[in-house]
């Protein structure tokens, strides 16, 4: 009867822990909207997306699609930045070069990006030519 | 071929000799010995055009000396010059196509625009010239404007309507601006009553109705004193609201912002329409019974009426309080609020306590000593009975919180939704909106100086004016997030309560004999404040928000938008839940260098807008909050946003209107929605329920215009359409 125990108590562990050899996955979604804009640039700053990334130990796989760009897309990145505010890039995606299509990266976070990421403070930021400062973003939220 | 560079050196020239004068009309280019005048860049017509269609499409908000109030920038003088100078003509008209006016961007077309600007321009000095403006003109304006806004600008105002002007007096054509140089009259309209008739068998409103008033009627603003926005009619109710139908549609006046509250006495509706024009209707039918034309035709939105004894008061855009026989509506008196000239003016209307009317103020953002100001009139003659400073003058209480600055730079505090009343303690709550220009650095102060009786809950003795308590919601507001809209009393477990909440999306709850914090919740996510204490309510700015200069963005979620905003919650007894129209956006805004002279100031910052994070692009929230835990019951999300106050009845539904045309009946405790209909144009005012010949009937209006709730979906919402007129007020009923 003890044995029985000790065996469900370990086999709940090891289901907790994931199957031996894998790892967890976190997955993270957002939502891409217009960056910030106003009157002026407001005829080139439209578009949506949307982006999942998963996360596992410090492997983030970013998957994404945006449509309605008024020019070609350039760059896209994950930017470390608190829930609206503006922030730095730190990290590159790769990015279709046209009005619409995918982004995606495999990155590899260090731990204080990992922590970043859990506590909302990573967002990706989609450039286009007319847009340079920013056309699309979206914070990367935790997907329950 | 003259360049850019060229001029800018020829006005930092005319600059350093110091001959930037006044100009005297006609006016001239200013020209100097030794400093060559720049070459006109618009023809005396295009600015005489441009200055008749300003008048009929711009005034209104930018006021007819250009002077700009609250989110309308000033387009005269130094500080538009601070914006614009750099710029070439072309960007501005670029800018105006694109973007104005809010309601319908572009609609003066390329050549009406251009107009348009040639008449700003010669607002700020330019001199005209037979050189034509275009679309492509590259100078920059700075090189063609003197840096003062010449005198004869103040010509270009048409005039106020004349106090004691008489009932069915035609003011009609030209008007004050004939004399102004290259100007084009201006046609006023009709003045007075313009259409006659008389409401049979009315009844005088006393104190006693306006205390416990009549279930069929709404006879004041948010419709009881405690500012509830309930009807307890039940006819319509959770069983069968599915079965509501049109009665009537009433096509209502086009043009400005149009957000109405109507009241209803005896089934009769009282309506006010953009330009100041006030209707009494039929409730069953929608016919019309009379019409008064106060003017002046163009101007902001104005929320409400009151109606007392046997008289209607409207209060107009040129901060007038106009008494109207309720049942003629022949003119009774007129009072003035304040001085229009100097940018004041009025959004609401007034509250009716025990036979004063007590009214707020609109157009305190401009550098003057007089300040801002809750007024009280008598009812029955309009004789001015109290003054009460929302804006601490130096020498009163509060005073010493404005940092270092004199009276003339002391502005904001505006009352611009009306206050709520509490009988049995006799002390009425009105909130006040923020100091201005809208961020610190810019009005010369910090975000440590807490600038009284700003972004505060105030409650008055209406009897004489004199300050019982304050709550400072936002000391040293920095972002253009009122505090300033409803205030709602609630008994709940023995305490007196007054609910409010602002753009940030605070719920507060105060005890409304002291004043005391009692508790508040966020209704949405916000990132402004870094901590809000939990024991007294008193909030810490993020630290970049209180060390931002002039010309540093910052971040706020939520967005001048609000969180909360005009549309007022409604607090249903029955289920003791305050439903409350939220919005979802955020923004970057920095502010601007202000002239500091006497007529500058004004709001002056720059801001950009996006969708709030974590949101999925559902900007309309609307939600419940139970009033003695502040929980929220309920939310309904959805990508438009809520442009109607919530009317909450006692047949347990709670209909609201958004920008999508969209007019839906929610259940009051499950936020099911119940019916839903669509209606011509998006749904904006405040949603009343009144009865008439024994029948319950549901009213709201469809309406275009106004600021910060409208512009900010136009930014980030660009899917979201609806047609660019159609204001109108729909009637619905149960079928016999």
């Amino acid at each position: 009867m003890r044995y029985a125990h000790c065996l469900v108590v370990i086999v709940g562990v090891m289901l907790a822990a994931g199957a031996p050899g894998a790892q967890s996955a976190d997955t993270y979604k957002a939502r891409l909207g217009i960056a910030p804009t106003d009157a002026n640039n407001q005829p080139f700053i439209t578009g949506s997306g949307a982006i999942t990334a998963v996360l596992r130990g410090a492997r983030l796989s970013v998957t994404g699609t945006f449509e309605g760009l008024q020019t070609a897309a350039t760059t896209a990145r994950v930017h470390l930045g608190p829930k609206g505010i503006r922030g730095a890039a730190i990290l590159d995606l790769t990015v279709t070069k046209a009005t619409a299509g995918t982004l995606q990266g495999e990155l590899t976070l260090t731990a204080a990006q990992v922590d970043h990421l859990k506590r909302t403070r990573l967002y990706v930021q989609v450039n286009s030519e007319k847009a340079a400062d920013g056309n699309l973003w979206g914070w990367l939220l935790r997907a329950d | 071929m003259t360049t850019p560079r060229f001029w800018l050196t020829a006005a930092a020239l005319t600059a350093s000799f110091g001959i930037v004068a006044a100009a005297q009309p006609p006016l001239q280019a200013p020209v100097q010995a030794g400093v060559q005048a720049p070459a006109p860049i618009y023809t005396a017509a295009q600015a005489g055009a441009g200055r008749a269609l300003y008048a009929t499409s711009c005034a209104g908000c930018h006021r007819p000396d250009l002077g700009g109030t609250n989110e309308a920038a000033q387009l005269a003088g130094g500080n538009f010059i601070a914006a614009w100078g750099e710029r070439p003509a072309a960007d501005l008209i670029a800018y105006i196509l694109s973007a104005m006016p809010p309601a319908n961007p572009g609609a003066q077309g390329p050549a009406g625009v251009t107009d348009i600007v040639a008449f700003i321009l010669q607002a700020n000095g330019a001199a005209p010239g037979t050189q034509p403006l275009t679309p492509q003109t590259t100078t920059l304006i700075r090189a063609v404007s003197m840096r003062q806004a010449p005198p004869a600008l103040a010509a270009a105002a048409p005039q106020a309507a004349p106090l004691a002007q008489g009932a069915g007096a035609r003011a009609g054509g030209a008007a004050a601006i004939d004399g102004a140089p290259g100007g084009a009259p201006v046609p006023v309209g009709p003045r007075g009553v313009t259409i006659r008739g008389e409401v049979a068998n009315y009844v005088p409103v006393t104190d006693e109705m306006l205390r416990n008033p009549d279930p069929g009627d709404w006879l004041m603003v948010r419709r009881n004193y405690q500012g509830w926005s309930y009807s307890p009619l039940t006819q319509i109710n959770r069983d069968n609201v599915r079965n509501l139908r049109l009665a009537w549609v009433w096509a209502m006046n086009e043009g400005g912002a149009s957000q109405p509250m109507p009241i209803a006495h005896n089934g009769i509706l009282y309506l006010v329409h953009t330009g100041n024009i006030v209707q009494a209707l039929n409730g069953r039918t929608g016919d019309v019974i009379w019409e008064y034309r106060a003017g002046p035709d163009q101007g902001g939105p104005m929320r409400n009426l009151a109606i007392y004894q046997d008289k209607v008061f409207v209060t107009t855009s040129d901060a007038r309080i106009v008494a109207l026989n309720a049942r003629t509506g022949e003119r009774a008196w007129e009072a003035r609020v304040a001085d229009t000239a100097k940018g004041y003016s009025a959004a609401t209307g007034p509250i009716v306590i025990k036979g004063k009317l007590l009214q707020g103020l609109n157009g305190c953002d401009r550098f003057k000593e007089t300040g801002c100001f809750i007024s009280a009139f008598d009812a029955g003659s309009g004789k001015p009975l109290w003054t009460f400073n929302t804006v601490a003058r130096p020498e009163e209480p509060g005073g010493d919180t404005w940092g270092r600055q004199p009276m003339m730079f002391r502005a904001g505090g505006e009352t611009w939704i009306t206050g709520s009343y509490d009988p049995d303690l006799n002390l009425t709550y009105w909130g006040t909106a923020q100091a201005k220009p809208w961020v610190p650095a810019s009005r010369g102060m910090s975000a440590l100086d807490k600038a009284l009786y700003t972004s505060s809950s105030l409650a008055l003795n209406p009897d004489t004016g004199k300050l019982a308590w304050h709550f400072q919601h936002a000391p040293g507001e920095a972002l253009d997030l009122d505090e300033v809209f409803e205030r709602v009393l609630v008994d709940a477990d023995g305490q007196k309560l007054v609910f409010t909440i602002g753009k940030p999306g605070i719920l507060w709850k105060l005890d409304r004999q002291t004043g005391a914090f009692l508790g508040h919740k966020e209704t949405l996510f916000q990132n402004v404040f870094d901590t809000i204490d939990p024991k007294t309510g008193s909030v810490t700015y993020r630290a970049d928000i209180i060390e931002a200069k002039v010309g540093d963005w910052v971040t706020a979620c939520p967005s001048t938008q609000g969180g909360h905003n005009w549309q007022a919650m409604s607090y249903h007894p029955g289920a003791s839940l305050l439903i409350i129209p939220l919005s979802q956006s955020c923004m970057e805004i920095r502010g601007r260098q202000v002239e500091m002279k006497e007529g500058s100031g004004g709001t002056q910052g720059d801001r950009r807008f996006f969708e709030m994070p974590g949101t999925n692009g559902m900007i309309g929230k609307l939600a419940a909050f139970d009033v003695r835990t502040m929980r929220e019951v309920w939310s309904y999300e959805q990508r438009p946003s809520f442009l109607t106050s919530v009317l909450s009845t006692g047949g347990d539904i709670a209909f609201v209107g958004d920008l999508d045309r969209n007019f839906r009946a929610f259940d009051v405790r499950t936020g099911t929605i119940l019916w839903q209909t669509r209606l011509g144009t998006s749904v904006q005012g405040y949603p009343i329920s009144f009865s008439a010949g024994g029948k319950q009937y549901i009213a709201v209006t469809a309406g275009l215009g106004g600021g910060s709730p409208r512009n900010v979906p136009r930014l980030i919402a660009p899917d979201i359409r609806h047609p660019t007129s159609g204001n109108a007020l729909y009637v619905f009923e149960l079928p016999e």
